[in-house]
């Protein structure tokens, strides 16, 4: 680091980040952590100093940070970069392994924490994830992953290990390198390089505060070869305990091309077992605690672990961990395995982990512009931003009803399957007939799976002989293209699948002048009901659909996407003398339930077979094989036990989703709800479940109901238009 | 000094293996466990084994998020899963061990209008079966969670959320410890580190299990494993309408105590809430592609780091320092599974998905109860594995959302 570490620099003034312990400098600890700029639990020693860094001392006894965000930062930027090798760590081992990276030719790229490159984890893929000062980067090795990752110093655990002048002897080297004088040193265990110390021998007792800082180191405490106690007053005390290799990167990581090199391969070194102090630095947890977990039956480390939360603090284990191992092994057992190693190996922000994310964008469609100039308010549905309605519901519905109007029906799933195995294929996918559809007729549909249920409905049209189009409601459309797929796939069918959701746009032309504003667009004979035909519509190119989905008649004019806007804007100026205005879907929702027709989605549920959505009359059991065919056929056998209903009450309309009651016993809940204009009355959609002691008449169904306190009645007809003349006007 | 470390429980575990026992239970975690410390407690039945291929808890009872809630979508759910709240509540009492249950208050936002229609079902549904929620407004969302970007960064703006304010949550590892401590006092055997390879069989009947031990034989023998249920299943030739997906979470540091409630969010598919530890801790829904494997993802972690953001802008700055995976069993229409199998004498406890841990007591008791009497409680009598069969599914959106 250019500047030095923030730790070296605070360490020169005399300033501790932490209350103390046995700095490592080298990223393992938990004794450097401070919040810096505003983050807490960050590693000083890992942190490169800048001027006018602010600095809070980690705070100290059990008390914690505040989880806060301080003001806005800059979203962190993310890179992806492919090469051929990442090499993690550059201390010797990790240098010649990129350098006879590189002799080979080969693209690498080198991570060092020292650098402010932490690698924080190696995901499936291989996908190596590192944490830098600028930014994520996320990398894509092809050829393979060195982990040089090196060794952690084991720490002291003994009393008085939280002392402030405690290093590792690699962290003495170090500090000392940088000219910071530590003073008096005393070694214990391997002394550090190029440090003038005294090395003593022995076994570590304690270590004792100086007189007058009690904060700080005065002196260690050895017991020697005859059980003496001997002190040794000191300024610093360094400590080589030995290692333990830092292999969490390489035990998380699959797969054949990931290897390590120098200390990452070591076996790790077991200190004595402690027998008095703290061991888990992190979570405060002593030996007396692993004493009494262990004497109460938590043998495993793992048990350990839980039971104490020893490795679960900002150093995961680093510096406990030998020294639990070490314990249980003395307990009789073989010193067992590390905990499982798992991201983060590193810490990172949550924004820094959001690094390259952004929202999932819910699309518009063509005509999104044409509705905001119109006033609409605008809905997330069914994954597409819609226009919920213009400023005037009840205007809307009337012009529907009365009049003529218009309604971008672009989001709708549309798809063009063609080939010589396309009725083949559609036949299996669908319950009802598809060979004996006639060229330029039109059909509704369920789409079944194969347990029976209904996971999308839509029309079939068939264009020619080898030719259909597919239409699926909004929200399933992504879905029903995978089916399909899939279908033609596992069938091996010789079809052409065309999504065409984003290149149409579809404009639905209703109510009972609908034919009208169709004539002042130039369509003077339009298809009749389930029909369909090519046309130009003023001036554009459309294929109408004569189908309804409101009750009144309605033509759907499905058009290349980029005319959207002028079909819509002559379609509003030509039936401006009709009174044509568009309609949202909150007046849609309405004219729909009136209608009784279902939303997959919201009046269906995820086990909703056609017989419980009261639509047998969509499926045809004569047709010897369909998907889910067996499974309807099956669940007919045993008795209804639920179907979605139609329902009426006096006065306004109750809330979507409230419960309904059949006396004092559950009968459903209500799953479209809305005043009905035309009938005075509320009209619902709801779940209805077969009540014991309900005579076998009426399917065993409640007739009347209670819907929040007050009375509401199944209906078996539709009050509203019951033999749907209006929509094959 | 810490006062997390377990000071209570003492596991007192068998030094040999019987040839066989009455009931034989295989997977000790929550719902092992509980079964077989209501099966010693209520049913006085103790020749009982418990088999655990790692340690006790090691699956995802101690993966998951701990989140006990009852706001369930069904009256069978709402009313199972109310009971099972209100054990919990009572469970410290019960066990005299500290589970640290708390409290919290559980939020559930929508985004959009469909959002409010099926937060508004919800909260009728869970009011009407014993189990308070109510549909609030965004005043008394911004009241209960004041942390809240109400805009949702400006992209998925708050209409507003259902609110239950019975959600609580304890610690899994104490949950499971409390059982296998009340179980074993009473003479059930937990064994560890001991993996189920196969039955025993005479004729069509079970009459015990296979094990890295030996055989072990069992009058009547209990799946109760997370994760592999349909591997295990099969090895009798059981099929389960279950599928196993993954399911990640990651952990924070520990930051002081400032986030109350647990926030959850459909539309986001992200949910977030603060330990006794201190630790912030953010989970999202199961992977869609099934899986067994635990391998943690990164995708996972920054989509949902990025999304939580999203709703809660302080989690920001704040340190991520830990993330894992569980893997549960799914069922077709998001219900537990509970009961017999048709097979003879083998019993399944499955189907827990997310929301296994909130389940433990009400799950571990009727288990036991239909253990010892032979007869299927009516608490859990919709859930047998025979709906399937029967077209009885029992599709509940209330637990096909976030945990």
């Amino acid at each position: 680091m250019a500047n030095g570490s923030l730790l070296t620099h605070l360490l020169r003034g005399e300033k501790y980040p932490a209350g103390g312990g046995c700095l490592c400098l080298a990223g393992d600890c938990p004794h450097c952590l401070a919040t810096v700029d505003g983050i807490a639990y960050v590693r000083t020693c890992q942190t490169p100093y800048h001027e006018g860094v602010s600095v809070e001392p980690h705070p100290e006894s059990g008390r914690l940070p505040p989880p806060v965000s301080l003001g806005d930062r800059a979203p962190v930027p993310a890179r992806s970069i492919h090469c051929d090798v990442v090499v993690i760590g550059q201390g010797p081992a990790g240098r010649g392994a990129a350098d006879e990276a590189r002799d080979a030719g080969q693209h690498v790229v080198t991570l060092e924490s020292r650098l402010g490159q932490d690698a924080i984890g190696i995901y499936p893929g291989p996908l190596v994830v590192a944490r830098t000062n600028s930014g994520m980067w996320h990398l894509y090795p092809r050829e393979g992953i060195v982990v040089a990752t090196g060794a952690s110093e084991i720490q002291p655990v003994v009393p008085g290990n939280d002392l402030r002048g405690l290093v590792t002897a690699r962290a003495a080297a170090e500090l000392t390198s940088t000219g910071i004088d530590l003073g008096r040193v005393i070694a214990v265990g391997t002394p550090p390089a190029d440090v003038v110390a005294t090395t003593v021998a022995g076994e570590l007792v304690r270590f004792e505060p100086r007189s007058g800082d009690p904060r700080r180191v005065g002196a260690v405490v050895m017991r020697d070869a005859k059980g003496q106690e001997q002190r040794h007053e000191c300024d610093t005390v360094s400590l080589g305990l030995g290692l333990t290799p830092r292999d969490a990167l390489l035990r998380m990581a699959r797969g054949t091309n990931i290897r390590g090199v120098g200390d990452v391969l070591l076996a790790p070194d077991l200190p004595p077992c402690p027998s008095t102090g703290v061991v888990c630095p992190c979570a405060g947890v002593t030996v007396d605690d692993l004493r009494s977990v262990h004497g109460r039956g938590f043998r495993e480390l793992d048990l350990v672990k839980r039971a104490t939360l020893a490795g679960t603090g900002p150093c995961q284990g680093a510096v406990c961990v030998p020294h639990i191992r070490s314990f249980l092994g003395a307990q009789g057992s073989d010193p067992p395995a590390s905990f499982t190693a798992r991201p983060v190996t590193r810490q990172l922000t949550l924004g820094e982990a959001a690094a390259g994310a952004h929202h999932a964008a819910t699309p518009r469609t063509a005509l999104d512009s044409q509705h905001r100039a119109l006033g609409a308010q605008m809905e997330r549905l069914g994954g597409w931003w819609r226009p919920w309605h213009y400023g005037d519901v009840d205007a809307e519905y009337t012009a529907v009803r009365n009049g003529a109007s218009i309604c971008d029906v672009s989001t709708l799933g549309k798809m063009q399957i063609s080939g010589p195995d396309a009725v083949a294929l559609l036949e299996h996918l669908y319950p009802v007939p598809i060979a004996s559809l006639a060229p330029g007729r039109s059909r509704y549909v369920l789409l079944l799976d194969e347990r029976g249920y209904v996971v999308d409905d839509g029309m079939v049209s068939r264009d020619s002989e080898t030719r259909f189009t597919l239409t699926f409601t909004s929200g399933g459309a992504r879905f029903a293209e995978a089916w399909v797929r899939d279908w033609a796939e596992s069938l091996d069918c010789d079809v052409r699948i065309m999504n065409q959701t984003m290149s149409l746009g579809a404009i639905n032309v209703t109510g009972p002048r609908a034919r009208d504003l169709l004539a002042l667009a130039g369509v003077d004979s339009p298809p009749a009901f389930l029909h369909h035909a090519v046309a130009t519509v003023a001036g554009v190119s459309a294929r109408i659909f004569r189908l309804s989905f409101t009750g009144e008649m309605s033509f759907e004019l499905h058009h290349a996407a980029d005319d959207s806007t002028d079909l819509w804007q002559r379609l509003l100026d030509l039936g401006a003398g009709l009174g044509v205005r568009p309609h949202g879907l909150e007046a849609l929702m309405k004219l729909r339930l009136e209608m009784g027709h279902i939303i997959v989605g919201q009046d269906t549920d995820f086990d909703s077979t056609p017989r419980r959505l009261n639509h047998e009359w969509a499926v045809r059991l004569d047709k010897p094989s369909f998907v889910g065919r067996a499974a309807v056929v099956r669940t007919n056998k045993v008795s209804l036990d639920r179907q979605l209903c139609m329902l009426e009450a006096e006065g306004e309309a109750p809330a979507e989703g409230a419960t309904i009651w059949a006396g004092d016993d559950y009968a459903g809940y209500v799953t479209s709800s809305g005043w009905s204009p035309a009938l005075g009355r509320s009209v619902m959609l709801g779940w209805l479940r077969v009540q014991p002691g309900i005579n076998a008449g009426s399917a065993g169904l409640p007739t009347m109901v209670t819907i929040d306190g007050r009375p509401a009645h199944r209906v078996t007809t539709r009050s509203f238009d019951p033999e749907g003349l209006r929509a094959r006007a | 000094m810490n006062e997390f470390v377990e000071r209570l429980v003492d596991l007192r575990w068998p030094d040999h293996v019987r040839p066989s026992y009455d009931v034989v239970i295989i997977g000790g975690g929550g719902h092992g466990l509980a079964t077989a410390y209501y099966l010693a407690t209520r049913h006085g039945i103790t020749n009982v084994a418990v088999i655990e291929k790692g340690y006790i808890g090691s699956g995802n009872s101690g993966r998951n998020t701990t989140i006990i809630r009852a706001n369930y979508g069904i009256p069978e759910a709402v009313r199972f899963y109310q009971h099972s709240l209100e054990m919990y509540g009572q469970l410290e009492q019960e066990t005299g061990r500290d589970l640290m249950h708390a409290t919290k208050g559980l939020l559930w936002i929508a985004h959009s209008e469909a959002g409010v229609r099926q937060e508004r079902a919800r909260a009728e549904i869970n009011t009407a079966f014993g189990s308070r929620t109510e549909y609030v407004d965004v005043k008394t969302i911004s009241e209960i969670c004041p942390q809240l970007d109400m805009t949702g960064q400006g992209v998925w703006p708050i209409y507003g959320a259902s609110y239950h304010p019975a959600g609580a949550s304890a610690r899994h590892d104490r949950v499971v410890w409390a059982y296998a401590e009340g179980a074993m006092r009473l003479g059930v055997h937990v064994h560890q580190r001991t993996t189920v390879t196969g039955f025993l069989r005479d004729g069509d009947r079970v009459t015990g299990v296979q094990t890295t031990a030996g055989p072990i034989g069992g009058g009547l023998v209990v799946s109760a494993v997370g994760g592999h249920v349909t591997t295990l299943a099969s090895m009798v030739g059981l099929r389960l309408p279950i599928r196993t997906h993954q399911l990640q979470a990651f952990v924070t540091n520990r930051y002081a105590q400032a986030f109350g409630p647990i926030v959850a969010s459909s539309g986001l598919g992200v949910y977030v809430s603060q330990t006794a530890k201190g630790e912030m801790l953010v989970g999202a829904e199961v992977d869609r592609a099934p899986a067994y494997a635990y391998d943690s993802g990164h995708s996972f972690l920054r989509s949902c780091a990025f999304r939580s953001i999203a709703l809660l802008p302080f989690l920001r700055d704040l340190r991520v320092l830990r993330q894992w995976t569980g893997v549960c069993d799914m069922s077709t229409d998001y219900s537990p599974v509970m009961g017999f199998t048709g097979v003879p004498n083998l019993l399944v406890t499955t189907g827990w998905g997310t929301w296994g841990f909130k389940a433990i007591p009400a799950g571990g008791e009727q288990m036991a109860a239909l253990i010892a009497t032979g007869r299927t409680p009516p608490l859990i009598a919709p859930f047998a594995l025979e709906r399937f069969a029967n077209d009885r599914t029992m599709a509940d959106r209330g637990s096909a959302g976030t945990h």
